[in-house]
């Protein structure tokens, strides 16, 4: 009887439809990033981290890799082949700006290290300094070809990709784990500035993200982006001003508007780029981009919060 | 030819199995989602107002005592559940329903518009 041959079949099929919950952590982009994957084998967390290795080789601008990566691109003004996805990683932050990322450069590689190492030193950058970096950044360009394996920078500024590459590599890693392996179960938190959401298996599937700078409150999310940007961490405060990490590449200026910005959106470029960009404009700006872009935003500022979508409900112990 | 009584057998092993297979994951999945339950709080409203919020992963054996639409409504607390012990509601539906520790089933007095929902901790934030 063909049944008796089928039912070790049918019952091995059920049973290797279970999946469990895997847990890692992997130091990567100066940060831990913590991946929780409910999957049938362990295999999708390892390609998971290599997926997060993988960008940080490539968008590292203070060391030289493996492979050539941003810093390569830096430190030549001639043509160098890279890989693939940098390239493409390249392209989508040079577009990034006209999506409604006003604020996002990739250029200020050199102002931001100019102002860090000025900010260490308990010092202002002055005002000439910022001036020339201006000058560099407004003169420098990169071209991209089209099958994105090869680029070449022209001027001095250099690229970095910190505002960027995190949202970018977890568009990445959701496309595997959705597309490629079809799971729903997973959080990856990349330092809790750059979080890729799936569904959790209880609360409806929805995680709480704690908001840690509004006492005791926090939102509810699932299948979506969420990245933060701000100057807890970061800033530094001389005399009763505090600078931020994040410059303005119109002005180099280090001061922001507020605290932080939080987005929730459905794609990690955006997102990434969002939550910095947002960092540097006025409340009206912030709520054309979310009505345009179709986000969710808080901003906060002093402990409280500023501005947020209707949408997006804060709730407090 | 078709050895009827076999296959009659064979059809009802299948089936069984699959009953089996089919309930237990069922079951697995209800208790995933129902597994963490060390961090829950009990939600007590009466018409929309919050006037209790019961840390249940404290498990203490307490009582409340909260005024209902028509009257005072008795709820206890111990080991990480919740119930309403006495109503003066005309059904009892809400004392009925025991004790209960998950966010599946809200105990409802609709009568004295009490509400007890649990839902989880704040302080379980995931990110």
């Amino acid at each position: 009887m063909k049944a008796r041959k089928l039912l070790p079949l049918l019952l091995v099929s059920i049973l290797t439809s279970c999946s469990t919950d895997y847990s890692d952590r992997i130091f990567a982009f100066d940060t831990y990033i913590n991946i929780n994957i409910a999957s049938k084998t362990q295999e999708v967390v390892g390609n998971v981290k290599d997926i997060i290795k993988r960008f940080d080789i490539l968008s590292d601008n203070y060391l030289e890799r493996t492979e050539n990566n941003v810093y390569t691109i830096n430190h030549t003004s001639e043509p160098v082949e890279i890989d693939e996805a940098l390239g493409d990683l390249l392209m989508v932050s040079q577009h990034v700006s006209n999506e409604g990322a006003k604020y996002f450069s990739m250029f200020t590689g050199s102002l931001s290290k100019k102002w860090k190492e000025s900010l260490a030193k308990g010092e202002v950058l002055s005002n000439e300094v910022i001036q020339e970096e201006l000058e560099k950044i407004n003169n420098t360009s990169l071209t991209i070809s089209l099958d994105k394996k090869r680029v070449q920078k022209t001027g001095e500024a250099e690229i970095d990709l910190g505002g960027i590459v995190k949202g970018y590599m977890l568009d990445y890693v959701k496309t595997y784990l959705e597309t490629v392996n079809n799971l729903e179960y997973y959080l990856i938190n990349a330092g809790a500035s750059s979080i890729l959401l799936g569904e959790k298996k209880s609360n409806d599937g929805y995680y709480i993200v704690g908001l840690n700078d509004i006492p005791n409150s926090y939102i509810k999310l699932k299948n979506c982006f969420f990245s933060a940007s701000g100057n807890l961490e970061q800033g530094v405060t001389i005399g009763d001003v505090t600078y931020s990490h994040i410059v303005n590449p119109f002005t180099g200026s280090a001061l922001t508007q507020y605290d932080t910005v939080r987005v929730v959106t459905e794609t990690g470029y955006l997102g990434d780029t969002l939550s910095t960009s947002l960092m540097l404009s006025s409340l009206e700006e912030i709520k054309k981009v979310e009505k345009d872009l179709n986000i969710q935003v808080i901003v906060s500022k002093d402990n409280q919060i500023v501005y947020k979508s209707d949408s997006l409900e804060v709730y407090t112990r | 030819m078709i050895d009827k009584k076999k296959l009659r057998n064979d059809l009802i092993l299948i089936g069984s199995l699959l009953l089996v297979t089919i309930t237990a994951l069922i079951t697995i999945n209800v208790i995933s989602k129902n597994k963490n339950t060390s961090n829950l709080i009990a939600t007590v409203s009466v018409q929309n107002t919050v006037v209790e919020v019961v840390d249940l992963s404290k498990r203490e054996d307490k009582h409340y005592y909260v005024e209902g639409l028509h009257g005072q409504v008795h709820i206890h607390t111990k080991d990480g559940v919740i119930a309403i012990l006495e109503s003066n509601c005309p059904h009892q539906d809400c004392v009925h329903m025991g004790y209960v520790s998950d966010t599946f089933h809200p105990i409802i007095c609709a009568y004295n518009a009490v509400y007890i929902t649990i839902g989880v901790s704040p302080n379980d934030v995931d990110a």
